[in-house]
């Protein structure tokens, strides 16, 4: 589904991914874990075409298509969803309006027809309740006001309703509590089939829990430093990550 | 009569001529048509030198055959109708009122007014803007053929829109209202300007709010791409009175519009807002002026701009304070979204304080397009043109939220949407 290789990608001159090569096939969940400051983010921002960062190498496929090619809006209707670290606020656009403008642009682009005003509301208010969202959030401005725990959960939402075909979550468990925490695993676990993918960047270990990866992944210096099954993110728990930068500090200064 | 103003002749001779065939007009007017003129050769069409102009250029307009031709090259089209009860029309060189006026409230022409001796015209008319500060309206007040007349009879209450259509034609673009509301009525006007290809249309609206009345009026600019409009609204409040203005100004190459209040009694409220939406080498100014006279009122200021291409906007927000009005309540904001690189906002607000127990409040803001909503919007498969034109319209939706009739803010939202919908982008 996703296939990255070689990756490298800069900021204002600023080197940050440093070779990344990552396979992501349908079915499959990867967790991507690793110290502040380590791309993760940035790997996420690059994926989805945020504006700002130069490819300086590498190539990234999505669906057989190359998905450095594409707007941000063209990767989001071929199925592509990042959940964001730190969600936009957008005063004066309702949630309402912003998510079936989302849903019907997408649709459009897929050759459906457009879900009318009532079907959208059908749509979102059977989404919305499984998350525990009060759907008076709906009239709500975009994200304006709403608790750092509230935007996470309205990701996941959004994410539920556009239905991508892969799932990239920044840090959505972060600030959440536990039984928050619960109810968007479930929400993203009730995502989870043999046609979806999703890459789930975290710190904790908790999430893994109940969002049970394939794969886990470590990133350290820009690159994957190493990769496992979920008994990773657990001896990452453990151990730390100091074990893992030195020794990816260590490939750096072999490979240069 | 000394003129000492450049092309003074053109205006002159079309003075007399109107003058002449004024033998019925009452005595008072055609002496303030006299002083008005005599105002107007003296001061001339503004230039960039008076300071008040300095970044609106309006010299093409000072021969004045734009305004004085007998008809436009665009042709009659239609004025623009909006919303609400249309009571008048002006097109051609002609200006109809069509009835039945609600309850409580006449409408009238002003040349029937005249015949009629409508009371109080004399009181009111051409006495509450300023010939001395707006050379231009000197000017409509010593060349206005007709125009509107709306009077709220004590204790009408009539909250549908009227509304006045201003087309093309030499009537319309000398477009002249009175609008009085006597002691607690209320009443809703709206103006609409629109025209095609290229002429001047020179308005000026004189409103009297009475004692405990309430007039709340729209103004909606959209003029032709070609046109200059310049226009002077001021209004008068006795106590207790409350009055809303709203400058919807989307057309015209360069627009001026001059919107001012007087609190003359304690307890009055006031609130001057727009929106300007423009772009390619338009440009928009809006002078406001709210004079705190008396104790205890309130005024409240929001303009939204939306710049576009090689647009200009000016915003110059004037409130007096004076000596007497304790316990003033001034609020003024003005904020631009600039959607090219290319377009620039000049604003300033001035503010002269005589009085100490006051609050007093401004801002100013020029911005652009949030580029992280945009991103966030596309990431969710929104276009690009669409992402633009949701984050413009989020960016004036609380300016539009000022117009209290539901019906025309649709369509003011609609018309918003149209202007930077992808295909205009
Ligand atoms: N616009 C920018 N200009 C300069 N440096 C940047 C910019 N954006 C990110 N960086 C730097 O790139 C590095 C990687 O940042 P990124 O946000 O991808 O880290 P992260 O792994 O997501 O960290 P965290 O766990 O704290 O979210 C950091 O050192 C950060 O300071
Ligand atoms: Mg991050």
């Amino acid at each position: 589904m996703l296939r990255i290789s070689n990756l490298h990608a800069s900021v204002d001159g600023k080197r940050i991914l440093r070779g990344i090569d990552l396979d992501v096939e349908a079915g499959t969940v990867h967790a991507v874990m690793g110290p502040n400051g380590s791309g993760k983010s940035t790997l996420a921002a690059v994926l989805a075409g945020r504006d700002g960062y130069s490819v300086d190498a590498g190539s990234v496929t999505f669906r057989g298509q190359d998905l450095l090619d594409m707007d941000p809006e063209i990767r989001a209707r071929e199925g592509l969803f990042l959940a964001f670290q730190y969600p936009v606020e957008i005063p004066g656009v309702s949630m309402m309006y912003f998510l079936r403008e989302a849903v019907n642009s997408i649709r459009r682009y897929r050759g459906l027809t457009e879900l009318a005003a009532g079907d959208f509301i059908r749509l979102a208010r059977q989404k919305i309740k499984p998350l525990g969202i009060d759907p008076g959030m709906l009239k709500r401005a975009v994200n304006e006001g709403f608790s750092g725990g509230e935007k996470k959960r309205c990701e996941v939402f959004q994410m539920s309703v556009l239905e991508p075909c892969l799932g990239i979550l920044d840090e959505t468990d972060s600030g959440l509590d536990i039984d928050a925490l619960k109810v968007v695993s479930e929400g993203v676990n009730g995502l989870r089939g043999p046609d979806r993918a999703f890459v789930v960047i975290t710190h904790y270990q908790r999430l893994l829990r109940y969002i049970v990866p394939d794969y886990v992944h470590v990133l350290a210096n820009g690159r994957i430093a190493q990769s496992g099954d979920r008994t990773l993110a657990l001896d990452l728990e453990r151990h730390g990550y100091r074990w893992i930068e030195e020794r990816s500090t260590a490939l750096a200064a072999a490979g240069a | 009569m000394a003129a000492v103003m450049q092309h003074a002749s053109a205006y002159l001779e079309r003075f007399s001529s109107l003058q002449a065939g004024r033998d019925s007009e009452p005595n008072w007017l055609r002496e303030r048509r006299e002083l008005a003129m005599e105002r107007f050769l003296r001061m001339g069409v503004p230039t960039p030198r008076d300071e008040e102009y300095k970044y609106t250029d309006l010299r093409a307009l000072s021969d004045g055959r734009f305004l004085l031709s007998p008809d436009e090259p665009g042709g009659h089209a239609r004025p623009a109708h909006l919303a609400g009860q249309r009571i008048a029309a002006a097109c051609g060189d002609s200006l109809a009122v069509a009835g039945p006026a609600p309850p409580g409230i006449r409408v009238m022409s002003l040349s029937e007014a005249l015949v009629r001796g409508e009371p109080r015209l004399e009181d009111r008319l051409a006495s509450i803007a300023s010939i001395e500060r707006h050379a231009l309206c000197a000017l409509n007040t010593a060349l206005f053929e007709d125009g509107v007349v709306i009077v709220a009879e004590a204790g009408a209450d009539s909250r549908e829109p009227l509304h006045l259509e201003f087309g093309p034609g030499r009537v319309a673009r000398l477009a002249r209202v009175l609008i009085i509301a006597e002691r607690s009525s209320r009443v809703t006007v709206v103006e609409t300007y629109s025209g095609l290809g290229e002429y001047w249309r020179n308005a000026v609206t004189e409103i009297h709010v009475s004692e405990n009345a309430r007039v709340d009026h729209v103004r909606a600019q959209l003029e032709s791409p070609q046109a200059f409009h310049t226009g002077v609204v001021q209004a008068g409040q006795e106590r207790d009175s409350r009055m809303s203005s709203f400058s919807l100004s989307f057309g015209a190459r360069v627009a001026r519009n001059d919107i001012g209040t007087r609190l003359d009694g304690t307890g009055c409220d006031c609130s001057l807002d727009g929106l300007y939406a423009v772009r390619g080498h338009q440009l928009v100014d809006h002078h406001t002026g709210i004079d705190h006279a008396m104790p205890h009122c309130h005024s409240h200021q929001l303009y939204k701009g939306v710049l576009d291409g090689n647009a200009r906007g000016v915003f110059n927000g004037k409130i007096f304070v004076r000596r007497d009005a304790q316990k003033t309540d001034a609020v003024q904001s003005n904020k631009n979204l600039l959607l090219s690189d290319s377009a620039e906002v000049n604003t300033k607000p001035q503010l002269e304080i005589d009085a100490n127990d006051v609050r007093c409040t401004h801002g100013a803001t020029i911005g652009q397009l949030d580029a992280d909503a945009a991103f966030y919007l596309r990431s969710r498969g929104i276009g690009e043109a669409e992402a633009r034109k949701l984050l413009t319209y989020a960016f004036a939706t609380d300016a539009l939220a000022r117009v209290g009739v539901a019906s025309l803010r649709e369509r003011f939202e609609g018309l918003l949407l149209d202007r930077f919908a992808p295909e205009a982008a």
